[in-house]
């Protein structure tokens, strides 16, 4: 029975908690003692730069971001209300409505591919030989600017790149209109993969690193494959890397913008084809278009929604994903 | 009580400073000896060091300040210097002056009446002889609007953009002997160019969503003239789009994507590919604007000679060229104002327009100035057509290029969709953007 998973109860059980709130509400002289009156003491001076570092650089701005979002306005000069009109329009915006599709799905397919090929990387390269080495080279794509992966693109998938140079090499004439507009998304989401695989499997790699050689030696005599191991030593062991992990790529992934901007061959003059705008390209480009006036309400307007839908992405993944902490 | 001690220190050396900085403010402003009393001022370039025309402007600012004794603070931060004064606009650290291209400038400034008049400017005389206001050719000022509410001008040009149909000289003596004129003989070039099997008739960059529509609107240019597309696109209720003018226009453009007259993969490569296949040999002809031989001069094939003609007229036997404003503005919010008027006038003498044309390969404004025999064309081009457009037709409402203009025009050009589809799906569009403006 060694493999069953570690179940651990709740610390706190919630009739704890309430008794807990009792208490600190029928108290009302504060508790005493030198060190708690000390604590007090030292709570504004510790916590308050911060605090207002805080306030002042994001929690303002975003204040700020959402009154913008309520005016017409072309970045500077007077403001025209609008009140709501600007999100009521977003919604009815087919192209909006494709970025944030196109938002959720580096979020979804993206993160999935993310974490099921980390996870499987996490099992090979624990022993593996040189595994030093392979997980150096897997790292080392997070490393290089997104923009390289985007000129990088049209070396390699140009109609005379280094693909169709292969291609035809072997004999293939007929070769794929790689760089399509159509095209262009999911090697987005292929390249996206590629560039930020390393960096979660390090990180998960990390929280493997810690679980106690016992746990897999214990597998090894029970006769575990590598899917069993995952199963009951890995996933529960480092699932609070992972959670951590997972709000990482959902912030992440929301705020994608260089590799869809320089992929699409805005490079030159002008955006990129609609068919790969994000919602933060969409900020991007409502605001600084170039060639029409900005539409800044619109912009922040779409900034903020991204923010909510990142807020509470982050809190339902937290609540689906929460597990205690299982000390050992 | 350290701390007490150490902010009254503190505050006594804020005040001392404050005060260093208003007295030498005084001293500055009462030993100005120019007229303006400006002592400096801050120009925000959209030159990038190292350009042709980078080099132009900076050895006019050093005449300049020999000159005026006005010290020029520049940046050359390159053609995003719109982008960054937009935020730069709301705070008190406001550039003198600024330049960019007409549509950014009035975008930005002309759009949130962040923008000053400049009747200094104008009434500034260059070579000691001629006032700006002479210098301005009204041929243009007659279809891009520089004037405020008030009457005053917000922009001083210093330089036009214009395009043509790119080619070398020395590969085709043909067709510079003998251009296409008109449409029917333009297709027939084309034909011929497809049947040698030889390179691809027209190059385009089909990625960049800003170069894919020059067919379409050029087109409307031709077909119903100056100042038609921005009637068709500003009618609210989309009946202007029944026009056959439209379809006609967008017809066009379908025989040149079913035509396969553009190069091979041209929706499916990545800027400059194409042009660059075109500047070595790899395809015949390149609808650019007049910045192509700058652009592509670095690797264009040995012996490149540029030469280019205006776009062929249609059945409607219209001409017209496209004539674009680069110039200068000041922000209302600029401290220096005057100083900024004064060199932008500065840049209007005939040694620097003559330098532009000939040593950084643009269009200077002036009409008296000879250009770089690559040029030679599209100015000639240029001063014999009867009328002159802005880019886009001077449509710049918000988002409306590039959200639903441009991807319905890249489905044309790209071969995606019919042009009737394209006349359908764009009225609708812009049927629904005005209902979501309002």
């Amino acid at each position: 029975m060694a493999l069953a998973p570690p179940r651990v109860a709740r610390s706190r059980p919630p009739e704890v908690e309430t008794a807990a709130r009792a208490q600190r509400t029928r108290r009302r002289p504060r508790p005493g003692g030198p060190f708690a009156r000390e604590r007090r003491r030292l709570f504004v001076p510790f916590v308050g730069p911060a605090l207002l570092l805080y306030l002042v650089l994001f929690v303002a701005p975003i204040g700020g971001a959402v009154w913008i979002s309520l005016h017409k306005w072309p970045g500077s000069g007077p403001m025209q209300w609008r009140g709501l009109r600007n999100y009521r329009r977003l919604m009815h915006d087919h192209l909006f409505l494709t970025s944030l599709t196109n938002t959720l799905k580096l979020l979804l397919v993206v993160g999935a591919a993310i974490f099921v090929i980390s996870f499987a990387l996490t099992v090979v390269l624990r022993d593996m030989a040189g595994k030093r080495g392979a997980r150096a080279v897997l790292l080392f794509p997070f490393l290089i600017n997104p923009i390289v992966f985007g000129v990088l693109a049209g070396f390699i998938f140009n109609p005379g790149g280094l693909a169709n140079s292969l291609l035809h090499g072997i004999g293939i004439h007929d070769t794929p209109n790689w760089l399509d507009r159509d095209n262009m998304f999911p090697l987005i989401m292929v390249t996206m993969t590629w560039m930020t695989l390393g960096y979660f499997t390090t990180i998960l790699m990390a929280g493997v690193d810690r679980i106690p050689a016992y746990y897999f030696e214990d597998c090894e005599l029970a006769g575990a494959n590598a899917w069993q191991r995952l199963r009951y030593v890995v996933l529960p062991l480092t699932w609070d890397v992972f959670a951590v992990c997972a709000v990482l790529w959902t912030v992440t992934s929301v705020k994608i913008f260089e590799i869809i901007w320089i992929f699409g061959g805005a490079n030159g003059s002008g955006t990129p084809p609609t068919q790969t705008w994000t919602s933060a390209v969409y900020s991007y480009v409502t605001a600084f278009s170039g060639e029409s006036i900005p539409a800044y309400g619109d912009a922040t307007a779409s900034a903020i929604i991204s923010l909510l839908l990142v807020s509470v992405l982050v809190v339902l993944l937290r609540r689906v994903m929460r597990r205690d902490a299982i000390h050992f | 009580m350290v701390v007490r001690m150490r902010t009254r220190r503190l505050g006594r050396t804020v005040l001392a400073a404050s005060l260093a900085v208003a007295l030498a403010g005084l001293a500055a402003c009462s030993s100005s000896s120019s007229g303006s009393g400006d002592k400096s001022l801050t120009y925000w370039s959209m030159w990038k060091v190292g350009e042709p025309a980078q080099k132009v402007m900076a050895t006019a600012i050093a005449d300049f300040q020999k000159e005026t004794g006005i010290k020029v603070d520049v940046q050359w931060q390159g053609r995003t210097n719109v982008d960054k004064l937009v935020p730069a606009l709301n705070t008190r650290k406001v550039p003198d002056l600024v330049d960019q291209s007409y549509i950014k400038l009035y975008s930005v400034l002309v759009a949130s009446s962040q923008v000053r008049g400049l009747p200094d400017a104008y009434a500034d005389k260059v070579d000691g002889a001629t006032a700006v206001s002479g210098l301005v050719p009204a041929r243009y000022t007659k279809n891009i609007d520089i004037t405020l509410d008030g009457g005053e001008r917000w922009m001083v040009p210093y330089l036009l953009t214009s395009d043509g149909i790119w080619y070398d000289k020395s590969q085709h003596p043909d067709i510079a002997s003998n251009p296409p004129k008109t449409w029917t003989e333009f297709i027939t070039l084309l034909d011929k160019l497809k049947a040698a099997g030889g390179p691809a008739p027209i190059a385009l960059d089909g990625d960049i969503t800003g170069y894919n529509p020059y067919w379409f609107n050029t087109l409307m240019e031709r077909i119903l003239g100056p100042g038609s597309w921005m009637k068709i696109v500003s009618d609210k209720s989309g009946d202007a789009w029944d026009d056959p003018g439209v379809l006609d226009a967008a017809k066009k453009v379908e025989q040149l994507a079913k035509g396969h007259y553009f190069i091979n993969g041209y929706g499916a490569s990545k800027w400059p590919a194409q042009q660059q296949a075109w500047a070595s040999h790899k395809a015949s002809l390149l609808f650019m604007g007049s910045w192509a031989p700058t652009e592509t001069g670095t690797y264009a094939a040995k012996g490149f000679q540029y030469a280019s003609f205006p776009f062929p007229a249609t059945a409607s036997g219209r001409m017209s060229a496209r004539a674009d404003f680069i110039g200068f503005a000041v922000p209302k919010k600029a401290k220096n104002s005057s100083a900024a008027q004064q060199l932008a006038a500065f840049l209007m003498s005939k040694k620097y327009q003559q330098a532009f044309g000939a040593e950084a390969k643009q269009l200077p404004v002036r009409s008296d100035v000879t250009v770089a025999p690559d040029l030679a064309d599209v100015q000639k081009a240029l001063n014999s057509a009867p009328e002159t457009y802005q880019q886009n037709d001077g449509v710049a409402f918000p988002g409306y290029n590039e959200k639903v203009f441009w991807p319905v025009d890249d489905d044309l050009v790209l071969g995606k969709i019919s042009a009737e589809e394209f006349v359908h799906k764009l009225k609708d569009a812009t049927v629904e953007y005005w209902k979501q403006q309002s």
